[in-house]
């Protein structure tokens, strides 16, 4: 079953760019990461899912709702964690937390206990004296109190430190293994490629591709570098199509290919060479080149 | 229910320090009535012959100064101009503060319409200036009592009072109306108390010349003036019918509005 | 000096908005003034019937009412509530928006001191109200000059609108001392709004029951109009308590705002 589903999603902001035509599927039990760099409109396609912000035209649905139409039904079921957290002043952690628990039906007295514990949160504190990294943590328990079956995060580890951001990868594992779907939307690849299993790519309001992190890194995706013993000219490996990243120092020639692996082979047995090393690449360097492509 | 004791406890300090200051309003302006008694029979006789405009600038209006109810009636004018501005910073206040805030990004993504949030929102918002209306009724009650001799005051307080109760509700809406259409919501409140303040000085404009007279209908401060008011023992039913709208108007396009509103994070 | 531009422009708009309101209002008002006009002398000729102690009681203000002059200073009313807002407005949201904004850690990391900083917006607040003002002198000079049925002393007109800078250097005070007293002013509207409306109705008590002593509690009432009209002067004790009020509130804003702790987010 489908958890999340986008279907040629389009916000325009006047005659500005929001997002276009963005369709993908998020698949119950799975963690799907959403890169992209800044905006891109990861946040746009959040809010669009989260009814803070209505489509241009197209729609999605979540648990085979209509976001639109079925918005406070839906939401029982989400957790939410924004980038930059606030909240309302002159309140305790701990008044916030049985605020936001308030609007579920359910007793969140134990998990918002176990959550504090797990991040060391002082639950007596009032949220104004919080630092940045205490308050996002105030929005981790306050996103995952009533145990969602969705968890939506939004850049969520600015301003937790290594430690809190591992132990808090390690709560999304754990709730990820206990059946619920997680979207996490991010511009740092490291935490993608650790965490999700599938990742969406927007570029410029439009989604670039969505594959397998596993098939992203293994399968399609070679680093060449090759070191020739005289020079050759450098229209030799650009015209052919695959070849992304190219760069030529020298004798050296390195690039990222993608294709039938034949053909790149064919090639480079017609030049004399020195060296050659053949890599999987990392997923950072997929990722540029997905970034670059149409610059 | 949760949301509206959220919203009761934000609101409460603005509450107590508008009916502070509603209450010494009324105090020291009956107090002065104290040290005013005993002005001319036939200085009011005067002032029926004056033209509006000449009483406007004379600052008399056609009360009975002699009187603590036609004392009051001056008093009047600045009471409900201070429960307009209370009323209308409420209203564009506590629709617009969770997108200034942002913490619309924490409210809306709980299981509840938009709908709901903005009926909390607005039932709150209707105990607060209920509860101004009361201390504002209650002190004047006491204060005219203190002062009037013979005269019954106390169903033309109550009626001054059901006047000021609905230019409440509309200004409280006309708040509203503009945090929920207006895009920015830090202005929310600069906008619907500018639009106060245009009716406000339009409202006296009117008075300066008949000839302007047809603009009374757009301005509500016109709506309940004391001196018709306790002269006619009653609320113009025309003025009530034109609240009555703009105040069914103005909650419908709320909800309309913000239930349509891309939210401005 | 770049901040001193800064925030000239930031506030230009603003200015520009109040500077065109201000002179709306003179212009409405002083539009109606034929009207009024013809009304005051038809009530001349209703004078003439009764009898002699009654013209006596109510002629002299009257005669001074009537005119131009006097119509003028009933506007000029409103004219400074408005302006007070506008200064009040101004003095609170410049210095409160750092922390409002969250821009604090961006000002106060620059190569700067606070005295710097309080100096240049202090200039730039300066240099808005005095182009209001400029603008809204031209305006009424304009416009009276206009609609005058009778020559009026060019002096006493100059002396009254020009009293609006004053009143305007008052609540900017007000406003700067407030802003840097209070840890944080999240609407500058409620309270700019709260305090002026607050001082414009001591005002209109102190004037409609002739209270001397009241007079000293609202900058309203510091200069007084109907006396310049007589005397072609201002009262100096008043001049001397807004002048001690302007200088109190900037100094101790100054010792304040050096040594305040700025909260981050």
């Amino acid at each position: 079953m489908n958890v999340i589903e986008l279907n040629n999603l389009t916000k325009m902001y006047g005659k500005a760019r929001g997002i276009t035509e963005v369709s993908f599927h998020v698949e119950e039990g799975e963690i799907f990461g959403f890169i992209g760099p800044n905006g891109a409109g990861k946040s746009t396609t959040i809010r669009l899912l989260l009814s803070l912000i209505y489509p241009t035209s197209g729609s999605a649905t979540i648990f085979g709702k209509d976001v639109v139409k079925h918005a406070p039904e839906i939401k029982k079921e989400i957790g939410y964690l924004p980038s930059e957290v606030f909240y309302y002043d002159n309140m305790k952690v701990i008044d916030l937390l049985k605020y936001s628990a308030s609007f579920y039906k359910k007793d969140c007295a134990k998990k918002i206990k176990e959550l504090a514990e797990m991040m060391e949160l002082d639950l007596t504190r009032k949220i104004d004296d919080l630092s940045l990294g205490n308050k996002k943590k105030v929005g981790i328990v306050q996103g995952l109190l009533h145990e969602p079956k969705l968890i939506i995060l939004d850049e969520p580890t600015s301003g937790l430190d290594p430690l809190m951001q591992q132990r808090f990868f390690e709560l999304l594992e754990n709730e990820n293994q206990k059946g619920a779907t997680i979207l996490f939307s991010s511009h740092i690849l490291s935490e993608v490629q650790r965490l999700c299993d599938r990742v969406a790519i927007i570029k410029e309001g439009k989604i670039v591709q969505v594959e397998k992190i596993r098939t992203l890194k293994e399968n399609n995706y070679k680093k060449f570098k090759i070191e020739t013993v005289s020079k050759v000219p450098d229209e030799l490996f650009s015209r052919l199509p695959g070849v992304n990243q190219l760069e030529v120092k020298g004798k050296t020639i390195s690039f990222i290919f993608r294709g039938n692996i034949n053909h790149i082979m064919q090639k480079i047995a017609g030049i004399e060479i020195a060296n050659l090393w053949v890599e999987e690449p990392d997923l950072e360097e997929i990722f540029m080149h997905f970034y670059q492509r149409e610059a | 229910m949760n949301i509206m004791i959220r919203e009761m406890k934000a609101n409460l300090k603005s509450l107590l320090i508008w009916s502070i200051g509603v209450l010494a309003m009324v105090i020291a302006g009956m107090g002065k009535y104290a040290g005013m008694k005993g002005t001319g029979q036939t200085m009011n006789e005067l002032m029926a012959e004056m033209p509006k405009s000449l009483q406007a600038i004379m600052g008399t209006s056609g009360f009975d100064l002699a009187t603590a109810l036609g004392f009051y009636g001056l008093l009047y004018l600045y009471l409900i101009v201070m429960a307009s501005i209370h009323a209308v910073m409420l209203g564009a206040n506590i629709i617009a503060k969770e997108e200034r805030d942002k913490t619309a990004e924490f409210l809306l993504v709980k299981p509840v319409s938009r709908a709901k949030v903005i009926s909390m929102k607005l039932l709150t918002a209707l105990i607060h200036i209920v509860l101004f209306n009361l201390v504002t009724l209650l002190s004047s009650i006491i204060m005219v009592e203190r002062f009037a001799e013979a005269e019954t005051v106390t169903d033309g307080l109550l009626l001054l009072m059901s006047g000021m109760f609905i230019l409440q509700l509309i200004f409280l809406l006309l708040g509203s109306v503009v945090a929920a259409v207006y895009r920015k919501s830090k202005k929310a409140s600069v906008i619907s108390t500018g639009i106060m303040l245009v009716l406000f000085i339009l409202s006296i404009l009117i008075n300066m010349t008949e000839k302007i007279e047809m603009l009374k209908y757009i301005t509500p401060f016109k709506y309940f003036e004391a001196a018709t008011i306790l002269n006619n023992g009653k609320l113009e039913p025309v003025f009530l019918f034109l609240s009555v709208f703009l105040i069914l108007a103005f909650t419908t396009l709320t909800y309309r509005f913000y239930q349509k509103k891309d939210l401005n994070l | 000096m770049n901040m001193y531009l800064h925030e000239l422009k930031a506030y230009r708009k603003s200015t520009i908005i109040w500077t065109l309101s201000l002179i709306a209002i003179v212009v409405l008002f002083m539009s109606l003034f034929p009207a009024f006009s013809r009304d005051a002398e038809d009530f001349m000729k209703v004078l003439e019937g009764f009898p002699e102690e009654v013209k006596k009681a109510i002629g002299l203000s009257f005669d001074t009412l009537a005119t131009i002059l006097g119509y003028f200073s009933y506007a000029f009313l409103y004219i400074k509530l408005c302006g007070a807002i506008q200064a009040m407005n101004l003095g609170l949201s410049i210095f409160s928006k750092e922390s409002r904004d969250k821009t604090a850690e961006f000002l106060f990391t620059k190569p700067v001191t606070r005295t710097q900083v309080m100096t240049a917006k202090l200039l730039a607040c300066f240099t808005s109200l005095i182009l209001t003002n400029l603008a809204f002198i031209l305006a009424v000079l304009g416009t009276v000059s206009m609609v005058k049925t009778e020559e009026y002393s060019g002096k006493a007109l100059l002396m009254i609108s020009g009293s609006l800078l004053f009143l305007q250097l008052i609540f900017l005070g007000l406003g700067v001392f407030l802003a840097v007293l209070l840890p944080k002013v999240k609407s500058v509207i409620a309270v700019s709004l709260g305090t002026v409306f607050a001082f414009f109705m001591i005002g209109m008590i102190s004037s409609s029951t002739d209270d001397e002593a009241l007079r000293f509690f609202t900058p309203f009432n510091y200069v007084n109009d109907y006396y310049i009209i007589e005397h072609l002067r201002f009262e100096t004790s008043f001049l001397l308590v807004g002048a001690v009020i302007i200088i109190l509130s900037v100094l101790t804003s100054f010792l304040v705002y050096r040594k305040k702790d700025i909260h981050s987010v």
